[in-house]
């Protein structure tokens, strides 16, 4: 039984590119990305399939909020009813353009089958290699849904009132920075394959949490007294932000959710550099 | 016959315990898997928890209701996957050409593929429909239609489920449908029927049998109709006469593939 350790990895990590700056080690990974986005392009159709189940969502919720607010329009929460439906649907629309099965179920997969070995000698950084691979992923995903969002909240609910266009660049900043804390998470959730041989079911938990309380409820619905806690969790950055200042922008809110979103992706960083680098040492290479 | 029935039943059986068996290998996994899974579903209580605060009933349905909407739909769920999870990936097994190791077994091919896998973490969607049941709405009257409504609920799942696999005798690329067939109908069954109206109603009680696995099951366990019962037994055992009736039309049209693998 052999033993592969993080400090190996990165020694041939170092021996192929140890001695070039940042911006040039920072250029294989983009090539990842490139690659992975063609790849994608190539599977528009079968992406487009997926469709049908956020079509169906957004249906339910629409016949949901439609039933809720009845024919006294009365708003809830701070919200009106065309604000309320549009926020569920630009959450769920991050929620299906983003689902990647690389940061879920790839690593715990390539832990748990061993292939990871195969991958920790690379000259890349694995974590960093799964990150730019995700990303490639939403990169197509993402602004079909987006597209189909538009149309459907258009055609089914109308126009949202107080929508500012002048808004949209900093509204795609959040939504990037938002799938980004999602993904370092779920990533860490993974590498938890290391330790216990299936971390599915933590991914489980972990997406229920953000379902409940990010993606189909607005922070403002629940008791005053949860909401400053909620603030805390990653569910305000990942979900929630981008999708009130969609519904209701404002310049103060958006300096707010994009400080929390830095503050996250950084905490993000070191949890996932930590968390790869105690698990790549527990790594068990069988023969076979 | 008759006894041919009870061995088929009994390698069924078998077929079961030993997937268990085998999920059961990693005892930390298959006990993370069921709890989790609970907690999970669980989850959704917050949801409901929320929406009731706002207006005392929903569609017609108050906190009980829909406990009992979801306690079912997660049992439901939950023994079709534990006993007849195959049936959910059907269309890998054709497209693939993997049907071959069951054709040649001496039972049923349809009852082989189909108990032929077990999900671990569908006893926790199990458990967690009768833990809610026992908890949001207790009688034994009700546990008993409960447990008859879960083997109908699970049965037109397993009968929606092998329809839209054995379409891949005849289309390759009919995976996807399969996947948003049973997607769709859980979407749709975790959520009041009052709320939905015109065609998405039509759809869902005459399309999509959410309404006889799940609404109408849910109106007799509330207030007992022996008509409405009648109708989704009778209809559970149609739609699985036609499953039945449709698979083996396809198999027919199975040519297999020259795929050669070790399954132990």
């Amino acid at each position: 039984m052999n033993r592969t350790s993080g400090s190996a990895a990165s020694i041939c990590m170092k021996a192929v590119d140890g001695s070039a700056p940042w911006y040039r080690r920072g250029r294989k990974y983009i090539v990842i990305y490139r690659s992975v986005v063609m790849e994608n392009i190539q599977y528009v159709v079968n992406i487009a399939m997926g469709f049908l189940s956020y079509f169906i969502i957004n249906f339910v919720m629409i016949n949901l909020w439609d039933y809720m607010y009845g024919t006294s329009g009365e708003a809830i929460a701070g919200y009106g009813k065309e604000q309320m439906i549009w926020y569920v649907m630009i959450t769920e629309m991050i929620w299906f353009g983003a689902r990647g099965a690389t940061v879920a179920r790839q690593v715990s997969t390539d832990i748990r089958n061993g292939n990871i070995v195969y991958m920790v000698n690379k000259p890349y950084y694995y974590p960093f290699y799964v990150m730019a691979k995700y990303t490639g992923e939403w990169s197509v995903q993402l602004p079909m849904y987006a597209g189909l969002a538009v149309v459907m909240g258009m055609a089914m609910v109308g126009r949202l009132p107080g929508f500012r266009a002048a808004a949209l660049p900093a509204v795609i900043l959040c939504v990037i920075l938002g799938i980004t804390i999602n993904a370092g998470f779920k990533l860490c959730i993974s590498l938890l394959s290391f330790w216990i041989e299936d971390a599915h079911p933590f991914q489980w938990l972990y997406d229920k949490l953000i379902l409940v309380i990010g993606v189909i409820f607005p922070i403002e619905i629940f008791p005053e007294k949860l909401q400053p806690f909620f603030r805390l969790t990653p569910i305000y950055t990942v979900c929630y932000g981008p999708a009130k200042l969609v519904v209701d922008f404002s310049g103060e809110k958006c300096m707010e959710i994009l400080c929390a979103q830095l503050l996250y992706v950084l905490a993000g960083g070191i949890l996932i550099y930590l968390v790869y680098r105690k698990g790549v040492k527990k790594l068990y290479v069988n023969g076979g | 016959m008759l006894t041919a029935v009870k061995n088929q039943l009994w390698v069924c059986l078998l077929s079961v315990k030993y997937n268990i068996m085998r999920e059961m290998t990693n005892r930390f996994t298959f006990v993370t898997n069921i709890v989790f899974m609970m907690l999970n579903n669980a989850a959704f209580i917050v949801q409901w928890v929320i929406l009731f605060k706002m207006r005392g009933e929903i569609g017609g349905y108050t906190m009980r209701e829909i406990m009992l909407l979801w306690g079912l739909t997660a049992s439901s769920y939950g023994l079709s996957h534990i006993l007849f999870a195959r049936a959910f990936t059907l269309h890998e097994l054709i497209v693939n050409g993997k049907l071959d190791a069951y054709l040649v077994l001496p039972k049923s091919v349809l009852l082989s593929v189909m108990t032929s896998a077990s999900e671990a973490s569908s006893i926790g969607d199990f458990l967690y429909g009768l833990v809610v049941m026992c908890l949001f709405c207790f009688s034994v009257g009700r546990l008993f239609l409960f447990l008859l409504f879960t083997v109908t609920g699970a049965l037109i799942m397993t009968a929606l489920a092998l329809l839209a696999g054995s379409l891949s005798f005849w289309f390759v690329r009919s995976e996807m449908v399969g996947v948003h067939v049973v997607n769709t109908m859980i979407s749709f069954s975790t959520y009041p029927d009052g709320i939905f109206h015109g065609t998405a109603r039509f759809l869902l009680y005459f399309v999509i049998p959410v309404g006889m696995a799940v609404y109408w099951p849910v109106h007799v366990m509330v207030s007992f109709d022996l008509a409405m019962f009648l109708k989704v037994v009778g209809y559970t055992v149609f739609l699985m006469a036609a499953a039945v009736y449709v698979f083996y039309r396809g198999l027919k049209r199975y040519s297999s593939g020259n795929l050669m693998e070790a399954r132990m």
